[in-house]
């Protein structure tokens, strides 16, 4: 009788980090794909932003500046969306470089386990 | 428990390490040897890692909250240093600054700020206190590192925390299966002797 209990497979504390480091990766992606899906989003209302701007004729444009909209002028309000959006698309950059390597880790630290404890491991997404 | 606030770094050896009151999971070697060790039965000793992981979890939906606010309080932050920034900006050219701001819901009304050499802070608990602008700012600049230092301290207890619950997981997890295969190895030298 072949049951899934019972595995003689010894854990080591090397394991056992590999474990936690797995776990830890993998919070650190959801967290990084939240944080992807809104750097994405502000980029995006930048973008509408600066599109708005170009098709308005006002020469003073209300630009929020925290809870208030100050009275700007036109050409201060693009020169400051450019500087946010390249702020923003920089971070993104950042953001989805540091979740490729995650990734790469966990496909190594999945090898690694899978191969020592086989069945009696589960390491995918519910 | 009294505890220094030791480095999270991982140890070498399966040493029992604590963080600001979050008591480290004992890794275990060998399931038999633990056994032995705690003289406890394999029931109890899953009802004991059972409550612990209970109690992180605990501690895990407080540091969560904690966090939390933090990350709301961060931008926060940053728009004001903002603001700051752009009344300084505006102090050298004489004109004022005219802003929209809501007086009630869905009302804004115009104001001139004029050439001002002071901000008002809003300190919490219904205080709010009037700075130079040069002051406001390094105020709020010291406001933000002491956040975001928060932050990463809370970030690196929650790993830690995250650490336990795993390494205790597996604990329970190996603890039973060791059980089903005493177990097993009980019923075929059973199935033996008869």
């Amino acid at each position: 009788m072949q049951q899934g209990g019972g595995s003689d497979t010894e854990v080591t504390w090397e394991d056992q980090q590999n474990i936690n480091k797995f776990g830890r990766l993998n919070n650190r992606f959801h967290e990084l794909q939240d944080e992807i899906k809104n750097a994405k989003e502000t980029n995006d209302n930048l973008e509408d932003a600066s599109n708005e701007l170009i098709l308005t004729d006002e020469e003073v444009v209300r630009f929020q500046l925290g809870e208030v909209f100050a009275h700007v002028p036109k050409e201060e309000v693009e020169s400051r969306i450019e500087q946010m959006k390249e702020v923003t698309s920089k971070n993104l950059e950042k953001l989805e470089e540091e979740r490729d390597s995650i990734l790469a880790q966990m496909a190594e630290l999945k090898k690694i386990l899978y191969g020592k404890f086989k069945d009696s491991i589960n390491l995918e997404e519910d | 428990m009294a505890s220094s606030s030791s480095s999270s770094s991982v140890a070498a050896s399966p040493g029992l390490t604590e963080r600001r009151g979050i008591p480290g999971a004992q890794f275990v070697e060998d399931v038999q040897t633990y056994l032995t060790q705690s003289g406890l039965d394999v029931n109890s000793a899953l009802a004991f890692l059972q409550e612990r992981l209970q109690q992180y979890k605990l501690v895990e939906m407080k540091l969560l909250a904690q966090q939390r606010d933090l990350q709301a309080k961060i931008p926060d932050i940053v728009k004001c240093l903002d603001v700051v920034a752009t009344l300084q900006a505006k102090k050298g050219t004489g004109e004022g600054l005219i802003t929209d701001f809501e007086v009630s819901e869905g009302i804004y009304s115009r104001a001139r700020i004029g050439d001002t050499d002071s901000v008002c802070l809003w300190l919490g608990a219904n205080v709010m206190l009037e700075y130079s602008c040069e002051e406001a700012a390094t105020l709020l600049q010291k406001n933000l590192d002491n956040a975001k230092a928060s932050l990463e301290v809370l970030v690196a207890d929650l790993q830690f925390l995250r650490d336990q619950v795993t390494i205790t997981q597996v604990t329970i997890a190996r603890i039973y299966n060791w059980d089903v295969h005493q177990r097993r190895i009980r019923q075929v030298a059973a199935a033996k002797d008869t």
